[in-house]
């Protein structure tokens, strides 16, 4: 991270930008909280069994195999949450760079997976028959997605479900948050502070489609 | 003693529930807050062991939900949520706040304190 316009790059969403990087990595301390306590409580089992097993009590093999197998499922979750968080961190690495819509799109999912869960809400990603990789700058880019996806979070009943969609046409490229269904014509006095400067930054813009209660991220 | 646990996390809620059978207390557990409201209408529990954040319902929405059921229970908070905000309300709301991963018998002793006060 040596280019020296970090502060041309990440000034005008300086508050913004940290918001997303304090809420994502507070949910994602949270997974990981989740992940050692089921470790923790499935470690103490094992020394009750054992305990147990020293006093001359019958152990049931298939429990201890049960509890065995948690540790390595949760150590593959575990594993999961710090490749996303990794790719996140490093995507403040590069200022411009060939980025995969879809990729990101699935990468700021994953990220938002428990405010999702929170709201018993399901997030789909329909991929578009080709990649459509745009120049941009990583981070801002999971940025207005996240952002995007908090005001569709937040605006969408529950037990629902969100589909996101990169697409490129002849207009351009843009990502459609479709099953909005509390989406309102008047939504950009609903989007978060520091939202226009961050999608002056990123040269682009949201558009509405209340018929299809989708909004939509122009990207240039 | 009865316990009421909690928790979205069914592994979790699941092998403490098998740990604290272990040690005597009579266990039941649930996933989503409508069967925790439902078996609190069925049977009656000294304490809840109850996490803050859940899908659909907060631990805060479901304490006040089951106190309309049961007015006398205890409750324990026990939540992987570490914020400075969820402390103040959680620590109010309930006799004690607790962080995962929590050693059972910190959780015990916190458990016995709580229900021996309300005695």
């Amino acid at each position: 991270m040596n280019n020296p316009d970090t502060s041309s790059q990440y000034g005008p969403i300086g508050e913004c930008g940290l918001r997303f990087f304090g809420k994502v990595s507070a949910s994602i301390s949270h997974e990981i909280k989740n992940v050692l306590a089921i470790i923790n409580e499935n470690a103490g089992l094992l020394e009750d069994l054992s305990f147990a097993a020293q006093r001359g009590a019958a152990i049931d093999p298939e429990r201890l195999n049960r509890a065995c197998l948690q540790f390595s499922k949760q150590i593959r979750r575990a594993d999961g949450i710090i490749k996303n968080m990794n790719q996140f961190a490093h995507s403040v690495d590069q200022f411009a760079a060939p980025v995969d819509l879809c990729n990101t799109t699935e990468l700021v999912c994953n990220l938002a997976g428990r405010l999702a869960a929170m709201r018993k809400i399901t997030l789909q990603i329909i991929p578009p028959h080709a990649p459509v990789v745009i120049d941009a700058n990583p981070f801002l880019l999971e940025n207005l997605i996240w952002l995007g996806l908090e005001y569709a979070l937040e605006n969408t009943s529950e037990a629902l479900s969100l589909t996101l969609a990169p697409e490129q046409s002849d207009s351009g490229t843009s990502l459609r948050i479709t099953g909005i269904d509390g989406l309102s014509e008047d939504f950009s006095d609903k989007l978060p502070a520091g939202c226009k400067d961050l999608l002056s930054a990123s040269n682009a813009h949201l558009a509405v489609d209340t018929a299809h209660k989708a909004l939509i991220i122009h990207l240039s | 003693m009865r316990l009421l646990l909690v928790d979205d996390e069914n592994e979790f809620v699941t092998t403490l529930a098998e740990r604290l059978v272990i040690r005597g207390f009579e266990v039941d557990y649930a996933t989503k807050a409508v069967d925790a409201l439902d078996l609190a209408e069925k049977n009656r529990y000294d304490l809840v062991v109850l996490d803050m954040k859940m899908p659909g319902t907060s631990g805060l929405e479901l304490k006040y939900m089951l106190e309309q059921i049961r007015p006398n229970m205890k409750y324990i908070f026990l939540t992987g949520h570490g914020s400075e905000e969820d402390y103040v309300a959680g620590s109010q709301q309930a006799t004690h706040y607790l962080v995962k991963p929590v050693n059972i018998s910190i959780l015990i002793s916190k458990i016995n304190e709580a229900v021996d006060t309300h005695e």
